[in-house]
């Protein structure tokens, strides 16, 4: 293969590319889309985390101007968990708004995460979102093969295909020269998306996350890149492989219908089908069986907190509770809080898991549908996949426990059991000491283990292509 | 002529490619109506248990403590499920279809959520709604593109040409034999649906069904009008698609972000903080601070004396209802941005039709916004009127075993929503009649 040959049939496709018709009006709506997502995305971005963070600064300073109290008291005054959104979220929306944005942190109790936009929306919700990446997920692959079904089919149907092989030029020459040209035809709106994206990731600081945000930025420019590459060779072999350019269209055309639109969402109700979830009240029924079964803090009989009490007793060598040396109401208390939210946890891993089957159904097709591998890679990276929010959950659901246990703690060590002497409330100075919630997004390796699946299939795919280019490229029909 | 062209017609490979794939996954879209209704179904069920068991067990605990007894239980309201929402399960997978609510203050329960995978609630359902909005277009677009160009491409044209007069009316016919095709399996799959789902051939119902139709001529006049130019088979294809993608994808997207981000809703996050403020801060305050506000919203409980310097029930139930009293400003404001974006998506709606068939099929299946709204508000008076119930037997302090706790099993509310004839079907109505005549008009110039 000739270098200046596949350069030059390269720039060839450019150049008749932008003298299309099909060019200009698809680059001027994308510049609308492009101009108007990016608006949105940031403005989205932007005013929910100052919003946000706002409210999580005054729920720190409510918390601290608490005047002098029993820590039960605050243990059940709580606190509240306000999501971050991750500065790439302006990028691709993922989930981020059918997830839920604040949840009350309290004692005994594990809340949903409530508020998020999905709840407080139209059913138009469904058509979906405009953002950067859903312009390069679904509108430019469809400019890709608006733009290169015809590049060998219609050449072939011209008879020029006779005339460039007459001319010494080789069938994987002219394959990869016009795949290469499809290729960077894409990468010019690929590269002006990510020129965007920059802005975003340098102005829109997370402080000491930036070394973080640019990997996350560097791979998703390079995941797309690579998606580019195999949606060009997709349409270049079926262009070439297609009699005539119309035949091509439909099947390109079919191909995105498939890809896109139909398979991702059939296969997650597939998965919805097979794996069938509990609803909240299921679970909590669940739950409250099984704490019965294991130790109800609230049944004064419980066999379990009297084998407890037993043991403290006689630990501490004392009779009564009321002489142990700490109060034995904050110590029952810790108790429980461990073993409710053992068990609780414990369900709500089940529960992930299933979502977790129902998901893979979807996730694995990445190895038939490279749209599903880029779909799930962008929203990994972007901070908007549903592993990121359950980062979030786990960490505010972490603070919730730490709260209570605090809480519980200073009340066995300040506050007097029943007839003793001593105070019924401590010194506000222990709420300010306690830390406020602050949320570090998922670590960027922890987002690498997350996404194998689609990183192996984009590669696979990527050795896939290049492979059908080379190997069928000398198949290649002149007539 | 009709038998010879749909002879013909059947002959073809995307009649038989259209039919499976129409049928198939219009199946596929009822079972999973099917499955979400029998998922309904079970969690009343267990939502009614769970009541039950709850009332049983606490009841034993706390019998002579019935203020602390109504602390923890929770007491259920059902927004009863129809089986037409299977149709159009719209929002209704990410609004709870119940809510268990104990007498504390409501604002902090009011807006829990069900659990739900966020990928599914994100890839949207799969419902039979979905079916006709989305697949059921791309079918009439499939095999209306090359009506005529494939003629012409095929050189048929010529010869059709020199032995007819009528070329415009062979062509419409040729088309109208591809839409009765359309308009079969779809009232083969709405009627389906209706036994499958047992749904009542009601004016909801009925009301669906035209807007189907209706929305699926709108398409057949855009197919009928891209036929009318003569253009060739790629251009109408790519015409056609780009069409489809705008219409069903990008304005709606474009019209969702616009309202999602000028109605931004801060309020939510608002209302929450301050309900617990409201009411955590009236226990560092005096007696007096709760009692005033609350004695002002339910006068009827003046005569019960409220101890300075020791905890009483109506103390404490008073304080949980000044945490409402906070935030029911902001609350209130919060319901109004939610209804405002729900208008201002229905008021565009109205010039696209696939939004307006998608909002209009939520709205008669039940499962919009405006729904859950009413629900929501249904919920506030159910708790009112359980606090109410409970308040003068608290107060009074009157032991559990004294109440008849076989009055509160979980109750259930029905939607009830009246819909408009003329602002369901005039506007795709109009829309379609404009195209089919430009189309129609187009094609007389053959």
């Amino acid at each position: 293969m000739r270098k200046n040959v596949i350069f030059l049939l390269a720039r060839q496709l450019c150049k008749d590319a932008f003298r299309s018709k099909v060019m200009l009006i698809a680059s001027l709506l994308i510049l609308f889309l492009l101009l108007f997502s990016a608006y949105t995305g940031w403005e989205n971005y932007h005013d929910q985390n100052l919003t946000r963070g706002l409210v999580q600064d005054d729920v720190q300073e409510s918390w601290e101007s608490n005047p002098d109290k029993h820590p039960h008291r605050m243990a059940h005054y709580g606190s509240f968990a306000l999501r971050k959104k991750h500065v790439l979220s302006g990028f691709d929306l993922g989930m981020e708004n059918f997830v839920g944005n604040a949840v009350f942190l309290e004692a005994h109790k594990q809340n949903t995460v409530n508020f998020s936009e999905a709840s407080m929306s139209t059913g138009l919700l469904r058509f979906g979102e405009v953002s950067l990446a859903m312009l390069l997920k679904v509108i430019i692959p469809l400019l890709i093969f608006y733009l290169g079904f015809a590049t060998i089919a219609k050449e072939r149907e011209n008879g020029t295909l006779k005339l460039l092989i007459g001319q010494g030029i080789t069938r994987k020459e002219i394959v990869f020269g016009k795949w290469l040209g499809l290729w960077s035809l894409s990468l010019i709106f690929l590269f002006t998306v990510f020129l965007v994206v920059l802005f975003f990731v340098l102005i829109g600081s997370h402080d000491h996350l930036h070394s973080d945000t640019l990997i996350r930025y560097f791979v998703l420019l390079l995941s797309y890149l690579l998606f580019f590459g195999i949606l060009s060779a997709i349409t270049i072999l079926i262009s070439a492989f297609s009699k005539t350019a119309k035949g091509a269209l439909v099947k390109l055309l079919g191909i995105w219908l498939l890809f896109v639109i139909i398979m991702p969402k059939s296969l997650q109700a597939i998965g919805y089908y097979f794996y069938p979830t509990p609803s909240k009240i299921e679970m909590e029924t669940a739950v409250e069986h099984d704490l019965t079964k294991l130790g109800d803090s609230h049944n004064p009989d419980d066999p379990h907190f009297k084998a407890l009490k037993d043991s403290v007793l006689l630990a501490h060598n004392v009779q009564k509770v009321d002489d142990l040396p700490f109060n034995y109401g904050g110590f029952i208390m810790a108790q429980g809080e461990k073993l409710s939210t053992a068990v609780y946890l414990d369900h709500q891993e089940r529960l992930y898991e299933v979502y977790t089957q129902q998901n893979n159904v979807e996730r694995y097709s990445a190895f038939i549908n490279p749209y599903t591998a880029i779909k799930n890679l962008s929203m990994a990276f972007s901070g908007t996949d549903f592993k990121s929010y359950l980062h979030f959950k786990s960490k505010a659901e972490a603070y919730r426990f730490k709260l209570a246990q605090d809480m519980n703690q200073l009340q066995m060590d300040f506050i007097p059991n029943k007839g003793k002497e001593g105070p019924s409330k401590i010194s506000n100075k222990y709420w300010k000491e306690f830390p406020p919630f602050e949320y570090k997004f998922l670590a960027i390796t922890k987002v690498f283990k997350n996404e194998v699946i689609s990183i192996l299939a984009l590669c696979l795919w990527g050795f896939l292509v290049i492979f059908g280019l080379s190997r069928l490229s000398t198949n290649l029909k002149a007539i | 002529m009709y038998s010879l062209l749909f002879k013909s017609f059947f002959r073809t490979k995307i009649f038989l490619i259209s039919l499976v794939l129409l049928m198939s996954i219009g199946v596929i879209s009822i079972l999973i109506g099917k499955q979400y209704l029998v998922k309904q179904e079970k969690t009343i069920v267990a939502a009614q248990e769970f009541q039950d068991q709850s009332i049983k067990r606490n009841v034993e605990y706390h019998n002579d403590d019935l203020g602390l007894l109504l602390y923890y239980l929770r007491f259920t309201l059902i927004n009863k499920p129809e089986n037409i929402n299977a149709i159009s399960i719209g929002q209704s997978d990410v609004n709870p279809l119940l809510q268990t609510v104990t007498i504390r203050g409501l604002e902090g329960q009011k807006y829990d959520t069900d659990f739900e995978n966020p990928s599914l609630l994100m890839s949207g359902n799969l419902d039979l709604g979905f079916v006709i909005i989305y697949l059921f277009p791309l079918i009439l677009i499939a095999m209306t593109f090359n009506l005529y160009s494939e003629e012409k491409e095929l050189g048929t044209w010529k010869i059709l040409a020199a032995q007819t007069s009528k070329k415009a009316s062979f062509l419409f016919k040729k088309l109208i034999v591809r839409i009765l095709f359309v308009f079969a399996v779809l009232v083969l799959l709405l009627f389906m649906a209706s036994a499958i789902l047992q749904i009542p051939l009601n004016q909801n119902f009925w009301a669906i069904f035209l807007q189907s139709i209706l929305y699926l001529c709108f398409w057949s006049a855009l197919c009928l009008w891209m036929v009318s130019l003569l253009k060739s088979s790629s251009f109408n294809a790519l015409a056609l698609i780009s069409i489809w993608v705008v219409l069903t994808i990008l304005i709606p997207a474009i019209v969702n972000n616009y309202v999602i981000n000028t109605y931004q809703v801060p309020e939510a996050l608002d209302a929450m903080v301050e309900q617990r403020d409201g009411y955590h801060e009236k226990w560092d305050l005096e007696k007096d601070a709760t009692m005033t506000g609350f004695l002002e919203a339910y006068p009827q409980f003046a005569k019960y004396s409220v101890p300075e310097d020791e905890f009483s029930w109506i103390w404490y139930y008073g304080m949980q209802h000044m945490g409402d009293l906070a935030a029911e400003g902001t609350s209130k404001e919060m319901m109004e941005k939610v209804m405002k974006r729900n208008t201002v998506s229905e008021n565009i709606a109205f010039f696209i039709p696939t939004m307006h068939a998608q909002l209009s099929f939520n709205s008669l299946a039940g499962t919009d916004m405006i729904s859950h709204l009413e629900f929501l508000k249904a919920l506030s008076k159910f708790h009112e009127d359980l606090r109410l119930g409970f308040y003068t037997k608290v107060f009074d302090k009157k032991s559990a075993d004294s109440l008849n706790w076989k009055n509160h099993e979980a109750k259930f509310y029905a939607t009830k929503q009246d819909f408009s004839w003329l602002h369901l079907m005039l506007p795709t109505l109009i829309i379609t009649m404009i195209i089919g005549v430009f189309g129609a008009i187009n094609l007389q110039r053959l």
